[in-house]
């Protein structure tokens, strides 16, 4: 969970500003720590309550990738889509994708990470590609300087920690021994 | 189109890490825009488009071009609207201007591009995190892909396929970060070398810091006019002669069409050039401000904006063809590289710039020798879209 820190509003703020009057003033009130809302956290909600996808959540909580394939016009997509972008048809099936692939392409971060990702830093992203799609990955496990285009991965998939009502799931990717 | 439509006045404000609030940003910016042409007044204002990405999140407002309205002292008649296309809105906002007057709905705009990206320190993460979702966020986003990894991977892709070197990616970096050291908006005005480049901090490597432009407060302001109207104003016009912009389709990794070359800013550039009558955009284009977010962005486009042949980006820097006196000046004004890129607003300097070289207003040092035509690109989000403008100094 990320937390908006908010001591130099503490430091700088309110009441230590004394001038004229001022100990006469009511005085608002802010909580020191603003929750970020759900939508700010970068994993989707994946109930059937809140995403129509919630099928694709529910078969990597069980070990296995999938994504929608048109059944009208037989497109695999991916992201997992409720309607197919190429014939607009809403008849789609899950189907399974590999768990092995290669790395297409990948970099590091050794700075400059988004919010909740700091900690992790330096960390390694990967375009894995599985044959039927390519998708961006987190890589686990992995060196920058060890790697090389080509290399074989594989997936796993994370438990989520974080402070929602329901259990969430994501898929990273590793180097195969 | 239908009416010819020119640019007749422009303003900028410092760009940088700025101690100043977004609406302080507008305000600046709107003051010299309408300064550099006393003619025009914001009475005479029709339509207002505003270019700008995150203010949700940076300055936690919404509703912003009726602010910039109200901050300006501009009632407006006819139009007005914001436009977000990640780091393209800028130009986004031109082109519906553009348009509008073109059409014949307006005679006079006023576009402005602002982005207050830098927060208190402590906050840091928050521009990076609006950058990384710009992609699909629930599946791109989420494994921490923003702009410097994946624009890594790009190069890295490049680097393969067509032997691009490390050293090509650094003279682009040189070149614009050498040409903001003369341009006195620009956020990083430091001379670089290309070994200050690849001895910069191998932040996402392939690239170093210096090959990734910034995280930059700014803002800058666009008046634009039909030709009749603009006769009447003043003399020096940078005319639109085309503007053309692609997306295929696609904005999350899976659908991209290649990682180390861009159809569609091809596309976007063949239909600005078939607008303004360019058969030959290397001898026909004599000054360039285009997308160099990171140093390889610049190589893949000397190759998808037509100039060269695909793999032979890093041979069109080697050779010098885009320095200033080469075959295209590209990105005299410093680029993103170098000034810095507070997202929505751009676009809108890039256009101003090409302006100002036309009318000889820029620092000396960086200046096109007599340019009379030249081109705007902007790429956004995971470069799936591609905006490109043509300007001519004479009336189309
Ligand atoms: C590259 C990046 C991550 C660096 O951020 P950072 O590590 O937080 O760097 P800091 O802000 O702490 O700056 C550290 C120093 O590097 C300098 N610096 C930062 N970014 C720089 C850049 N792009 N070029 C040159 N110098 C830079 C700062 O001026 C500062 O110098 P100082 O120590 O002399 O004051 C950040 O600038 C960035 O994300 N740039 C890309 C922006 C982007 O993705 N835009 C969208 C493009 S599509
Ligand atoms: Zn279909």
């Amino acid at each position: 969970m990320n937390e908006h820190n908010d001591e130099t509003t503490k430091e700088t703020g309110g009441s230590d500003i004394a001038t004229d009057g001022g100990t006469d003033r009511d005085v608002v009130e802010l909580p020191d720590q603003v929750e970020l809302p759900r939508m700010l956290d970068f994993y989707e909600l994946q109930t059937e309550e809140t995403t129509q996808i919630s099928e694709f959540y529910d078969n990597l909580a069980d070990g296995q990738l999938t994504t929608t394939r048109c059944t009208e016009c037989d497109e695999l997509h991916f992201p997992p889509r409720i309607v197919c972008p190429e014939c607009h048809s809403d008849e789609l099936e899950y189907v399974d994708l590999p768990h092995e692939g290669e790395l297409f392409a990948f970099s590091t971060v050794r700075a400059g990470a988004p919010m909740g990702m700091e900690d992790e830093v330096p960390f390694v992203l990967g375009i894995v590609d599985l044959g039927p799609v390519k998708l961006s990955a987190h890589l686990d496990d992995a060196e920058y300087d060890d790697l090389e285009i080509g290399d074989p991965v594989e997936m796993k998939v994370v438990e989520i920690d974080g402070p929602v009502d329901h259990e969430r799931v994501f898929y990273r990717f590793e180097p195969q021994e | 189109m239908t009416r010819n439509v020119g640019i007749v006045g422009g303003g900028h404000t410092k760009w940088g890490v700025r101690e100043a609030s977004y609406k302080d940003l507008i305000q600046e910016a709107g003051k010299a825009a309408f300064e550099d042409v006393s003619d025009v007044t914001p009475d005479d204002i029709e339509g207002l488009f505003v270019g700008s990405v995150q203010p949700e999140r940076f300055a936690f407002q919404t509703h912003v071009a009726p602010m910039v309205a109200e901050l300006l002292g501009i009632d407006v008649d006819s139009m007005i609207a914001r436009t977000e296309l990640a780091c393209a809105s800028g130009q986004a906002a031109l082109r519906y201007a553009w348009l509008a007057i073109a059409a014949g709905q307006i005679d006079t705009a006023l576009v402005l591009g602002v982005e207050k990206m830098n927060l208190p320190r402590q906050y840091d993460a928050e521009a990076q995190t609006s950058m990384a979702n710009v992609m699909d966020r629930e599946f791109d986003g989420v494994n921490g892909f923003n702009a410097p990894p994946y624009f890594a991977m790009i190069a890295q892709r490049h680097m393969h396929e067509y032997d691009t070197t490390r050293e090509q990616l650094a003279l682009v970096a040189a070149k614009n970060k050498t040409h903001a050291a003369n341009n006195a908006f620009a956020q990083f005005q430091k001379e670089v070398s290309v070994d200050d480049v690849v001895e910069s901090f191998p932040l996402s490597p392939p690239l170093c810091l210096y090959d990734c432009s910034g995280v930059t407060d700014g803002a800058a302001g666009l008046i634009l006019m039909s030709e009749e109207k603009a006769r009447e104003v003043t003399d020096e016009v940078a005319w639109v002669t085309g503007s053309g912009q692609t997306c295929l389709a696609s904005n999350s990794i899976n659908n991209l069409p290649s990682f180390s070359a861009w159809p569609q800013a091809t596309k976007a550039a063949e239909q600005a050039y078939e607008q303004a009558g360019i058969d030959d955009p290397l001898k026909e284009l004599d000054v360039a401000e285009v997308h160099d977010c990171f140093s390889i962005s610049e190589i893949v486009e000397y190759e998808d904006l037509g100039w060269v042949e695909k793999g032979e980006g890093g041979k069109f820097i080697e050779e010098g063809r885009s320095e200033l006196d080469g075959d295209i000046a590209v990105n005299p004004r410093g680029g993103l590289l170098g000034c810095g890129h507070p997202l929505g607003a751009t676009g809108v300097s890039q256009a101003l710039e090409v302006f100002n070289q036309f009318r000889g207003t820029v620092e000396p040092e960086r200046q096109v020798p007599d340019p009379e035509t030249g081109l705007i690109h902007n790429l956004s989000g995971s470069a799936s879209v591609h905006s490109v403008m043509t300007l001519a100094r004479g009336r189309p």
